[in-house]
């Protein structure tokens, strides 16, 4: 199977990547393991202001809505942090008290919304909290097949959220603002915004534990576009190995694919950070399992770690070593037609932002890089593959 | 009598308070006990938790070999939930002497210990996980048992009969009228509030810290304080004890325990004063597991869990500064025949396994200075919890078609799972998925044990004890704790702390899998939730 570009990873940073290189009339393949940073993420793109005209154009096409606004947002927790790009489910207030009276409103028997915290938070800036819990049977029928988890939740949500609704109009007095658990919109992103209009008063959703509800459906939002584009996406699948050849690698193995390889020109290793698998540690040093790439770190493990938790801890920084265009580097050498972006670069590109920043200012760099040493090139015709084939194996 | 005055007050929560405290209590005494932290946190929880046969040291210290076997049988009588009755394995490797087998047998034998050689075939078939080279096998009673739970139910049976307990409270001096201690007193830690409180007599039950308190009453202990460092493996990868058939040595213990398994220790003497703070260093990292997986090859393809330490209160048996006279066995000082002290009393050395006995040597002389004359019961009384010895019985007869989630809590808290509400089926809603801790068992903690931080909560229920190191159930548990102490701010710095003593675990052993949980919960806690 031969493409373009074949992209590692199905996280934010790849599919950028992959929507981009699509949309500029590349072939691209994208191997992903399933879950990956978006299922934790806050909504909030870090590290990044106004989006590009670019990035605009992106989200608006794979239907992403986004606002922008420099301000701070409620946390799941109670606190308050700066933010600017977010999902239209993350609300940006100018100062943290965002209201007078707010009802925060949760479900009986669900323990991953913090409504205690939040009211302690709001009431610390002066708003009135008061804390009410919502006893649906359709829940219960969702808690017998297992515990009340986000997702779970979610998933009843988008039918049942005008009843909710309702409910919350019953339950309302005075107050302005009414805090929801943010478990609304996972498969229809209309209903948040129905929601709000449906409750008399402003309607605030404050995170999870994970999964990230938005985040779930940002990812199905990007595969969707990146597929409608052409894209090739392997589902749970990862890459093993590489065939490379004077530092040039002509492509790669993976696990569900046994001998059909995956041939390309290009190779963009988007695999994210230890918990993704895109580095991988041992007793002695952190490596990267696919190529076995230069990665800066201290010989001493000690220094791997701050003891404290709180503190910035070492280890999160290791990524791998690139050159200034992202090629990644191996044995001190950057291989011409393999470049990394996003997490797997730890803070070893600090200019480019972090988290979902990183990511996406990462992956259009890459991207552009590519276009340009192909623009002259003359491309050989691409294999297609049939996606039924390629998921039977 | 006025409210703050007892009959005896006893210094210290570990397992050594806790059973004097619970010995005196059912002797009639008015008791209370006061910990300047919570249950277990000193030598009591940071052991390998095993219920030794007393084999260990049937060769070297036949009589702590015999106190143990003679314990060993009575926990199974009286602490059935805390215990679990595995038996225990000693093998012998290739490069161990085979000859030491027989002298170790005979040692058993002459102690009281069931010891028996079987064939190495036979110990692979009892216990897969263990070294297939093995050239020598000897079954023993050993066991193993858990220390928290064991504490909780003692001081939970001295409550029951009448006794008070305060925990987060520090002694800060002695009430001291000419040559006797009348009382003590206190700070607590967590308000700051200070209280005396008087009694005739005043138990030292510190173990290593027992140094300090006894320097406050103005008597001196000598403490040798020798760090023992150890490794939880993420799964429970043996069902038997495996220990190694030779002279005690390094990291030659593996003991499985509810869900995990624990290979240790090291023994290293440290200064007094690193007593509050042990860690455990990476050359006593290699130690354990290059040892462990001799016992138990799998080992080092096991993701490792945590790593601890604890100090040994070993004491100098006499009053030798010198310490050329260490001794293992059980310390009672009575420091008016010692010292000219009366009303004080210090209980120290031994083991987790001889508590109860350590107990009733103390309880014995209490009794004695306040002449009372009632014999000791706590060899034939079950704690509290543990009046029926299947938790699978229990689990049905509370709740006829238990979960497993169920049979988990029946399993931790005995016949006290009865407690535990059931008047909604919100109570059966999970907190803990690893260890399986529901809404309604953490409550039936928060109610009756003493519970103020996460922290106790873990070592009253295991949450946060799972592969997940706390990171999803701490913050639900967060919760529940805000709904009875109705304090989010506490709260607030009580899961922060939580993380922390998590985390200080976990670095140690900071690569793998372990690694990566400890990156997604800094993500969770930093980034995703904002705390």
């Amino acid at each position: 199977m031969k493409f373009d570009t074949v992209i590692m990873g199905g996280g934010l940073a790849g599919m950028v990547a992959g929507i981009a290189l699509q949309q500029a009339g590349k072939n691209t393949a994208i191997v992903s393991m399933g879950q990956n940073a978006l299922h934790f993420f806050s909504g909030t793109f870090e590290s990044l202001q106004a989006p590009s005209e670019r990035l605009a154009e992106l989200f608006s096409a794979a239907g992403i809505r986004v606002h922008y606004r420099k301000g701070v947002r409620l946390m799941p927790l109670g606190t308050f942090k700066e933010a600017a790009l977010s999902l239209d489910d993350i609300d940006l207030f100018p100062t943290p008290k965002f209201g007078r009276r707010v009802l925060i409103v949760n479900f009986l028997g669900y323990h991953d919304f913090f409504s205690s915290f939040l009211a302690e938070g709001l009431e610390k800036q002066g708003m009135e909290c008061r804390i009410r819990f919502l006893s649906l049977p359709e829940l219960d029928n969702a808690k017998a097949h297992g515990e009340m988890r986000s997702v779970q939740i979610a998933r009843s949500m988008d039918r049942i959220w005008e009843k909710v609704a309702q409910e919350i109009r019953l339950l309302l007095k005075d107050e302005d603002t009414v805090i929801l658990p943010q478990v609304f919109g996972l498969l229809d992103d209309t209903v948040p915004g129905r929601l709000r209009q449906a409750i008399p008063a402003r309607v605030v959703f404050a995170g999870t534990m994970p999964p990230s509800v938005p985040g779930v459906r940002t990812q199905m939002q990007l595969r969707r576009r990146y597929e409608l584009l052409g894209g090739t996406f392997l589902m749970g699948d990862q890459a093993i190995r590489a065939h490379e050849h004077d530092g040039v690698v002509h492509s790669i193995a993976t696990h569900n694919l046994d001998a059909h390889y995956l041939e390309a020109r290009n190779f963009i290793l988007a695999t994210g950070g230890l918990y993704s698998k895109g580095l991988v540690s041992n007793p002695f040093k952190i490596t990267e399992p696919i190529l076995d790439l230069d990665i800066d770190q201290p010989q001493d493990r000690n220094e791997w770690y701050n003891p404290t938790f709180a503190g910035e801890q070492p280890y999160m920084g290791y990524g791998v070593k690139t050159d200034e265009q992202l090629h990644a580097i191996k044995d001190g050498v950057a291989m011409q037609n393999v470049y990394a972006i996003g997490s797997i670069l730890g803070n070893t590109r600090p200019e480019l932002g972090s988290g979902a920043g990183l990511a996406i200012n990462s992956a259009f760099a890459v991207v552009d890089q590519i276009l340009r040493c192909t623009q002259n090139d003359n491309e050989e015709p691409a294999t297609p593959v049939i996606l039924s084939e390629a998921k039977n194996l | 009598m006025k409210p703050n005055e007892f009959d005896v007050i006893i210094i210290g929560g570990g397992i050594t308070g806790a059973g004097t405290q619970r010995d005196c209590a059912m002797r009639g005494l008015r008791t209370l006990l006061i910990e300047r932290s919570d249950i277990a946190t000193g030598a009591t929880g940071r052991n390998h938790g095993l219920l030794h046969s007393g084999a260990r040291y049937a060769v070297n210290d036949a009589e702590s070999a015999e106190e143990c076997i003679r314990e060993n049988m009575i926990l199974r009588q009286i602490a059935a939930h805390c215990i679990d009755e595995t038996d225990g394995l000693f093998i012998t490797l290739p490069e161990d002497d085979l000859a030491y087998q027989q002298t170790f047998v005979e040692a058993c034998r002459k102690a009281g210990i069931g010891a028996e050689i079987i064939d190495p075939e036979l110990a692979k078939r009892l216990e897969p996980s263990v070294n297939p080279d093995l050239i020598g096998a000897v079954r023993v009673p050993d066991g193993s048992v858990d220390p928290f739970r064991l504490c909780a139910a003692n001081m939970l049976d001295a409550k029951l009969h009448g006794g008070q307990v305060r925990l987060h409270t520090e002694v800060t001096g002695f009430i001291r009228e000419g040559d006797t201690i009348k009382g003590v007193h206190t700070r607590n830690r967590q308000t700051g509030e200070e209280t005396d409180y008087y009694a005739t007599v005043t138990v030292n039950a510190c173990g290593i810290w027992g140094q300090h308190i006894a320097e406050l009453a103005g008597v001196k202990v000598g403490m040798f304080p020798a760090k023992g460092a150890l490794l939880i493996f993420a799964h429970r990868v043996n069902n038997l004890v495996i220990n190694r058939c030779r002279k005690p040595s390094n990291a030659d213990i593996l003991v499985p325990g509810d869900t995990v398994c624990v290979i240790g220790t090291t023994s290293t003497r440290i200064p007094f004063e690193e007593c509050d703070n042990v860690a455990v260093t990476p050359d006593e990292v290699t130690l354990l597991i290059t040892e462990g997986a001799k016992l138990a090859p799998s080992l080092s393809q096991t993701r490792i869990l945590r790593a601890y330490a604890g100090v040994r209160p070993l004491v100098s048996a006499d009053n030798d500064p010198s310490g050329r006279n260490i001794s293992r066995g059980i310390v009672c000082l009575d420091h008016e025949e010692r010292d000219g002290l009366k009303g004080f009393v210090t209980i120290t050395g031994g083991k987790l396994m001889t508590y109860r006995l350590m107990a009733e040597i103390a309880t014995d002389l209490v009794c004695k200075k306040l002449a009372v004359e009632k014999a000791c019961t706590t060899a034939q009384t079950p704690l509290p919890g543990s009046e029926e010895k299947s938790y699978e019985a229990v689990a049905q007869k509370v709740w006829e078609a238990p979960t497993t989630a169920q049979k988990a809590a029946a399993s931790r808290m005995g016949t006290r799972a009865s407690r535990i509400r059931s008047s909604n089926r919100r109570d059966d809603d999970l907190i803990c998925e690893c260890e399986e801790v529901s809404v309604g068992e953490i409550n039936a903690a928060i109610d009756r044990m003493d519970v103020s931080t996460l922290t106790d909560l873990r070592r009253r229920t295991r949450v946060g004890m799972g592969t997940c190191q706390g990171e999803f159930c701490a913050c639900r548990a967060a919760g529940l704790l805000v709904k009875a102490h109705g304090c989010v701010e506490r709260e607030r710095k009580d899961l922060a702390d939580f993380l922390q003593e998590r985390w200080k675990g976990n670095f140690p052993i900071g690569w793998g899998d372990t690694l990566r949980e400890a990156e997604y919960t800094q993500w969770i806690y930093k980034h995703a939730l904002g705390l």
